[in-house]
């Protein structure tokens, strides 16, 4: 390859980058703006549009929704999905893989049938719509991540060591918590922190699954579809900080740390 | 206890997960797809009346919406195996930071995301007083939002990520030593991206197109933000038989339909790449 095509390859790869990034960091640029309307030119850098979200009742409630959401979601899908993967690594592979195969499959359709779907399904059922329903349903879509994430570091795993555990007199309780988490372990807490990001992210099947509250995403789609409030851009960042920190300490936790 | 009581045990909980939040609403859904509403009330029977109207009053809507569904999964594909070919084997040491700015952006902000295309492509918005403030435009333009354009970008935009990452996975099947060989027989770089690599990261590429796809052809969120009066797209349609009408065994049967035609169109995709495969 030329010189020429190598600086083109490098254009192009740059432009993309630039691309998939400037919408977040524009969002995070105009929170910390003193500006009425998200434009150029920028007038001052100031907290104020944080300050009118933290003096807002409605976003307070709005957090701790989603926060009391994720948590819960990170650490009943992790439970079960990890549950799930140490299963289905002891299966046969075709076996596995069908199970496998079957269990993400809510993951490939539109997060509006799941979102309807469950509506229709609650209503049917009787169950009155709250933050307990978004927990529920969250699950369905976070747990196939953390069977897909545990199971692809258990491939790896040398189960020989757990049979000597076994062998020498431990329990299989006492030879998971001795033996396979301090190997999986980090891997597990990356699965939690994904499964946290996309519960904290959903938007779709909490709309339909919530009842009256709010979370986050739901305050700034009410904020959006009444007019353009640069506190939008406040509430964003402090998603975005939530979302891309939870997944670059997973990353950080998965592939430097076993 | 033994091993395969204690596999069935340890997968009890995730299974019923799928069966009781998934599986059994999703099949009541299909259902009541075939039911009809009376006097505001759900009521049970069986009628073909949803899907008929389905096709009667949205045939277009639905028509619209597999085709932008599909130049969106195109665009975003191709723009995926470019990014992904050249954090593999064009930029060296910076290949790693563009995945990594990939998984990074992968599961933050959906509504950010769509939010963030709004402010920068609105008549007022960054897009526009940028052009204004360098001089380039003297006139805010109203072409950037509101439009098919504005959906395509947003949602390539928010699909790219995914796409990259399975183009990305087969590219690391294909060896450097096999792209050396051919360069020593001869190929020329077309030849060796045609022969070899391109066939090599089918797997991927398709991965790829059927997510971006499914995933545009049923969001509703962005035509609303960014589309404008004249993008509508079914999703939108759907969510409104369950928000404001309250006509669900309608919105059941046009959710079914498009799946349907949305699985048909993959199916054909695949169809057509593995006939077109060489031998």
């Amino acid at each position: 390859m030329t010189r020429a095509g190598d600086i083109l390859w490098r254009g192009f790869a740059a432009l993309v980058v630039l691309f998939m990034l400037a919408p977040l960091v524009l969002v995070v640029l105009f929170s910390f703006t003193d500006n009425a309307l998200t434009n150029f030119p920028i007038e001052r850098f100031s907290l104020r549009w944080y300050r009118v979200l933290t003096g807002n009742d409605e976003f307070w409630i709005a957090l701790s929704n989603s926060l009391k959401i994720a948590g819960s979601v990170a650490v009943i899908s992790t439970v079960i999905g990890t549950l799930a993967a140490l299963a289905l690594i002891r299966l046969r592979e075709r076996l596995a893989n069908a199970a496998i195969v079957a269990l993400c499959f809510p993951v490939m359709l539109p997060a509006l049938v799941i979102g309807i779907a469950l509506l229709v399904f609650y209503n049917r059922v009787g169950v009155p719509l709250s933050v307990g329903t978004v927990i529920l349903s969250h699950l369905v879509i976070t747990q196939p991540f953390v069977i897909l994430i545990v199971n692809a570091r258990l491939a790896n795993f040398d189960f020989a060591i757990v049979d000597s555990a076994r062998d020498l007199g431990a329990s299989p309780w006492r030879a998971f918590w001795t033996v396979t988490f301090p190997v999986i372990g980090s891997t597990v807490i990356g699965a939690a922190l994904i499964a946290m990001s996309i519960s904290l992210d959903d938007f779709i099947i909490t709309f339909f699954t919530i009842g009256s509250g709010n979370t986050l995403p739901t305050f700034v789609w009410g904020k959006v579809r009444t007019y353009l409030d640069p506190s939008i851009n406040a509430i964003g960042t402090i998603l975005i900080a939530l979302t891309v920190g939870s997944s670059a300490l997973a990353l950080w936790l998965s592939r430097y740390r076993g | 206890m033994d091993g395969g009581r204690r596999s069935l045990a340890f997968l009890a909980p995730s299974g019923m997960v799928f069966v009781g939040l998934f599986a059994a609403p999703f099949l009541f859904l299909f259902v009541v797809s075939f039911w009809s509403v009376r006097t505001f009330k759900l009521t049970p029977g069986f009628t073909l009346d949803n899907y008929a109207e389905t096709f009667e009053k949205y045939g277009w809507p639905l028509a619209f919406t597999l085709m932008i569904g599909l130049s969106i999964a195109l665009v975003t594909t191709v723009l995926a195996l470019l990014f992904a070919y050249a954090a593999r084997f064009k930029v060296g040491r910076f290949g790693q930071a563009m995945l990594f700015v990939c998984l990074l952006t992968l599961f933050g902000g959906y509504l950010v995301k769509i939010y963030a295309w709004k402010t920068i492509l609105g008549t007022e918005g960054i897009l526009n007083s940028a052009l204004v403030g360098l001089g380039i435009i003297g006139e805010p333009l109203t072409v950037f939002i509101y439009n098919p354009g504005a959906v395509v970008v947003t949602l390539v935009h928010f699909l790219l990520p995914l796409a990259v990452l399975p183009i990305y996975a087969s590219l690391r099947g294909v060896k450097d030593i096999t792209l050396e060989a051919a360069r020593d027989l001869g190929a020329t770089p077309r030849q060796t991206f045609f022969g070899i690599v391109l066939p090599q990261c089918m797997p991927g590429l398709t991965a790829a197109f059927t997510f971006s796809f499914l995933i545009a052809a049923g969001d509703y969120v962005t035509p609303r933000y960014v589309g404008g009066p004249y993008t509508s797209m079914i999703g939108d349609f759907i969510e409104g038989q369950f928000s404001l009408r309250f006509d669900w065994p309608a919105g059941a049967a046009m959710a079914f339909t498009t799946m349907g035609c949305s699985l048909a169109i993959v199916a054909g995709v695949r169809a057509l790449l593995t006939l077109m495969r060489p031998r």
